[in-house]
């Protein structure tokens, strides 16, 4: 079994963003494409997936729409908004300027000893 | 709308949730597991679906929606649970916030109205300003000067109010048809000028307005009110085209208009507008006579200052040629001033100013005393919900939750007791309706609610839920669990600091409801003193009504003949004793002044000649009650043939003759010298009697036989000295008066009490008003006082039964209780006999006879706030003094 990475804080609204970005999503469809994108390393409660949708529905980042699953039963899509899509650049790049300075810490050299 | 968008909310996420699970179940399922494991396993990777939907709905922006739901849910419980605690606090805000509705109802009626005219903010009154202040318009042709040069205004109109005597033909009535109708002449342009539209037909305009006698193209004219529309042609469009008989014109009714617009008068109802030029030509032609008001609408652009310099010095230019006295042109006719007549004419709102601020002002405190009334209530509340609210903090409520939680609870209490405050204010305000629409001068004040109103009643509602809501709140988030899940109820009950708070707030009651009986005290005790003034005739027994010839009998000997034949009739009836005729009667609104000369005095200013004519027939002194004191009253030789005789009454006499024998002394009209008609020798004084008001100085009269009258006799008054209710008597003397002539007019039947009892109306209206608010008060601080007396014993029981099973008598535990009332009481008292003359000083100029310290009234309320206090205190003490000592013991 590969090895579970727990979900950094904060970061599940992005991650979100990501998935629906490369393509419309239903909220399982969002759970799936995380799990598959990240190899099933991510642990994520998939109850706490939904509050997620709905808060970033609520702040427009996001749309719904009602439409029919690959299963032939009743789903709602989402997908990605201009303002989400602005949203989701700006959060990645402060996410790697933030990698590149937390790496650039853990990769220094010891002076001494 | 948002119920619906809410359910389909809730169906839309079960909906979305339910797929998820289905879907990953299918999927579990399809990896080969069995069906029943497979949503066992979907469930527990899933989660709590409860917990995460609430978290949806948080992330939704409903959660704020739903616990305001359970909140007010969870207050509608709680007041059911305590029907007595709401019950009380929602009728004490009620009557606070209906008495406060109800009082600015009548100030903005009175006072805050604007006229519903096109722009009133352009409108002015140009009126002639003198040392005694503003005077009204200018005469007639004057005003057509200004119309016709001033170049400051767009328009300018003329106005006057007159009662008129018209027949409505097709009509038949008593009397030949003719009745008595609020009038008033405008100028044809008026309505335009004011853009008032017609309800009905048209309105009058300017080409109405053209000949004298004649008026227009449509010959003359008429616009009727809404009102008199309704009362008297029963609302029918037909009459529009109907004729009435107006002096000896047949008018034709154009139009009917707003009832509220038909003049610029708030207050006085109109039923009749005719056109000037339909009017007396004489007294439009008059360069002297001063009997209009005019309005005028300035022109855009031009400023308040520059189109009074310009109508001033018009009007210098008029008055340089009309023969006027310098010191009475100095006194009444100086100069023009404008004056803003967005409001309408001042008279409504001169009379009843000072009557309304003092009653906001008791209003206020009613309010301010039920807010102490609900705080204390919350706060015994808060108090023993201490338990609850640390049981719910310490299960982990938010502090600001419970504080929510507390003033849902107050706004709950607030909007109940704003809305039964609203329906109470309108049962109050027809009650003052009514109370302004009695009497022949009635005053119409429309006290529908309007926005201003309701504004003015939410903003009070709200910071009365400010005060006593925030206040409990506070407390309750003050709790300390720890603290508040130890103790029993009743020591944290016991806290000092909140049991010094609530005996404060009924201290506050007391003082509250002191300065409101006080007050109401002082306002009784000073109409008291009104109606006691001695009149100067008797008030009881005296019918008395106002009888007009048809016009052409004015002055003609005719209508001088009926009268004393229906003297002679009307005193043939049984239980008159005894008719009179006169040109007014006291307190009736009518008046006559007149200069006299009197030989040999000197006057120090102009107005010193001048005197109030009445001209009566004989018995005018015995039907009235007015007394003789010196020379003898007019008989039947005084008549039109005889010398001229004339009784002057004793302010008169000693203004005139100072300290000399009055009597066969001559005096002289002055305007009526001519041919030596306006000499008269004086035969009598009579004592002084109240004309215009009870709180008048006696004004100088002289009185003349109606036979050597200086004017035409038209309409009169009779006088009826009855030996039974005068009212009684109204209806057979009406008969009687009629069957001697079908065609004369009656109208304006009274009697001499119902006019003193009128012309005290704002005292009547301050002092009746005054006595509910303190009533209101007293029963609050009465439940104030209970409250806590009840809850002292309940937090004593412990102690009274310690103090009896020691020997303390049932007497003394009695008095125990009885002593924290009183001592409440007087707490209350002692603040608030201060407060009580604060007030009282305010409203000093309403007083009559009586100082703002007003020993009786201040003791009276004293005793009263005393006897209440026990009463409220009687119940709680007996009940101490009924302890058992065991069981008292024996309760924790």
């Amino acid at each position: 079994m590969k090895k579970q990475v727990d979900l950094v804080q904060g970061t599940l609204d992005m991650l979100i963003l990501k998935a629906v970005s490369l393509g419309g999503l239903h909220g399982y469809g969002v759970l799936l494409r995380l799990q598959q994108l990240t190899g099933g390393r991510l642990q994520i409660q998939q109850g706490s997936l939904y509050p997620a949708l709905y808060r970033l529905e609520h702040r427009g980042l996001i749309g719904s729409e009602w439409g029919e699953s690959e299963n032939k039963r009743k789903a709602k899509f989402y997908t990605l908004t201009a303002a989400g899509r602005k949203q989701l650049k700006a959060e990645a790049a402060s996410w790697t300027r933030f990698l590149a300075v937390v790496a650039s810490i853990l990769s220094a050299i010891p002076e001494e000893s | 709308m948002k119920i619906f968008r809410r359910k389909r909310f809730e169906s839309d996420m079960d909906a979305e949730l339910g797929f998820h699970i289905e879907t990953y179940v299918d999927d579990l399922v399809r990896s080969g597991l069995d069906r029943t494991e497979a949503r066992r396993r979907a469930r527990i990777e899933f989660g709590a679906i409860e917990a995460a939907k609430d978290e949806c709905r948080q992330a939704w922006g409903l959660q704020r929606m739903d616990e305001l739901r359970a909140d007010i849910r969870f207050t509608f419980r709680t007041l059911r649970q305590n029907p007595g605690y709401a019950a009380i606090a929602i009728l004490s805000l009620s009557l606070g916030i209906g008495a406060n509705t109800a009082i600015f109802g009548l100030v903005d009626a009175v006072m805050l109205r604007i006229l519903p005219v096109r722009d009133p903010g352009r409108l002015v009154f140009l009126q002639n300003v003198g040392t005694q202040g503003p005077n009204g318009g200018p005469p007639y042709p004057c005003f057509e000067l200004f119309r016709d040069r001033a170049k400051s205004f767009e328009a300018m109109a003329a106005f006057s109010a007159s009662n008129m005597e018209i027949a409505i033909d097709g009509l038949s009535h008593r009397g030949g048809g003719r009745e008595q109708v609020r009038g008033v002449w405008v100028s044809g342009n008026f309505y335009q000028m004011l853009g008032i539209r017609p309800l009905l037909g048209r309105t009058l305009t300017s080409s109405d307005d053209r000949t004298v006698g004649r008026g227009g193209a449509d010959g003359p004219v008429a616009v009727i009110s809404r009102a008199y529309w309704r009362q008297r042609f029963g609302g029918d469009a037909a009459v529009v085209g109907r004729t009435i008989r107006l002096f000896e014109h047949s008018v034709t009714i154009v139009g009917v208009m707003p009832s509220e617009v038909m003049s610029l008068d708030p207050g006085r109802p109109i039923d009749i507008a005719v056109p000037m030029m339909m009017s007396d030509p004489a007294m439009l032609r008059e360069r002297g006579s001063w009997w209009l008001d005019v309005v005028a609408r300035l022109k855009p652009g031009v400023g308040v200052d520059q189109a009074r310099a310009e109508s001033d010095s018009l009007f210098q230019a008029y008055m340089s040629d009309v023969q006027i006295p310098p010191a009475i042109r100095k006194l009444a006719f100086d100069h023009m001033e404008l004056a803003p007549a967005a409001g309408g004419m001042d008279r409504l709102r001169t009379k009843f100013r000072k009557p309304l601020t003092a009653l906001l002002i008791l209003a206020g405190l009613v309010l301010l005393a039920a807010c102490v009334t609900v705080a204390n209530l919350m706060l015994a509340r808060a108090t023993s919900r201490q338990k609850e609210f640390a049981v719910r903090l310490a299960i982990g409520a938010a502090r600001g939750r419970l504080i929510r939680q507390t003033l849902t609870e107050t706004l709950v209490l607030v909007a109940a007791g704003s809305a039964l405050g609203i329906a109470l204010a309108r049962q109050g305000e027809g009650a003052l309706a009514a109370f302004f629409a009695e009497g022949n001068n009635q005053i119409v004040l429309d006290l529908s609610l309007n926005g201003r109103i309701l504004l003015f009643t939410l903003t009070v509602s709200l910071l009365t839920g400010l005060t006593f809501g925030l206040l409990p709140a506070l407390r309750a988030a003050r709790v300390d669990p720890a603290a508040g899940l130890q103790s029993g109820a009743r020591s944290i009950a016991g806290s000092r600091a909140s049991l010094r708070l609530s005996r404060g707030l009924v201290i506050l009651q007391v003082a509250l409801s002191m300065v409101l009986l006080a007050s109401a005290g002082v306002f009784i005790h000073s109409l008291r003193q009104l109606e006691s003034v001695d009149p100067g005739f008797s008030r009881e027994g005296i019918l008395t009504l106002e009888v007009a010839p048809e016009e052409s009998w004015f002055g003609k000997p005719e209508w001088l003949a009926l009268q004393t034949e229906l003297i002679d009739r009307v005193r043939r009836m049984p239980a008159v004793r005894s008719a009179s005729w006169s040109t007014m009667t006291p307190l009736s609104g009518r008046d006559r002044g007149v200069i006299l000369d009197v030989p040999g005095f000197v006057p120090r200013t102009e107005t010193d000649k001048d005197v109030h004519l009445v001209s009566v027939s004989p018995e005018y002194f015995a039907t009235l009650g007015m007394p003789l004191v010196l020379g003898r009253a007019f008989g039947a030789g005084d008549g039109g043939s005889a010398p001229n005789a004339a009784i002057l009454n004793e302010t008169a006499a000693r203004f005139y003759f100072g300290s000399a024998h009055p009597i066969g002394k001559r005096v002289k009209f002055a305007h009526h010298a001519a041919n030596g008609a306006g000499d008269y020798e004086i035969i009598g004084v009579v004592k002084d009697a109240k004309h215009e008001s009870l709180r008048e100085e006696p004004w100088r009269f002289i009185y003349i036989p109606i036979a050597q009258a200086i004017d035409r006799v038209n309409r009169l008054a009779l006088s009826v000295r009855c030996a039974l209710d005068p009212m009684a008597l109204a209806a057979p003397i009406r008969k009687e008066v009629q069957s001697a002539r079908s065609t004369l007019l009656i109208t304006n039947v009274s009697t001499m009490e119902k006019q003193v009892r009128l012309s005290l109306i704002r005292e009547r209206l301050v002092s009746t008003l005054a006595t509910a608010f303190g009533a209101v008060a007293l029963v609050l601080a009465c439940i104030g006082l209970y409250g806590i007396l009840a809850y002292a014993v309940t937090r004593r029981t412990s102690e009274i039964g310690i103090r009896m099973a020691l020997g303390a008598t049932r007497g003394g535990m009695v008095w125990l209780i009885l002593r924290e009332a009183v001592a409440l009481a007087a707490g209350g008292i002692a603040i608030g006999v201060p407060a009580a003359l604060a007030v009282g000083h305010i409203s000093q100029a309403l007083l009559y006879g009586v100082e703002p310290f007003d020993l009786p009234a201040l003791t009276c309320a004293v005793l009263v706030l005393l006897v209440f206090a026990a009463i409220a205190g009687i119940v709680p003490a007996r009940r101490a003094g009924n302890m058992d000592p065991m069981s008292a013991l024996r309760c924790e």
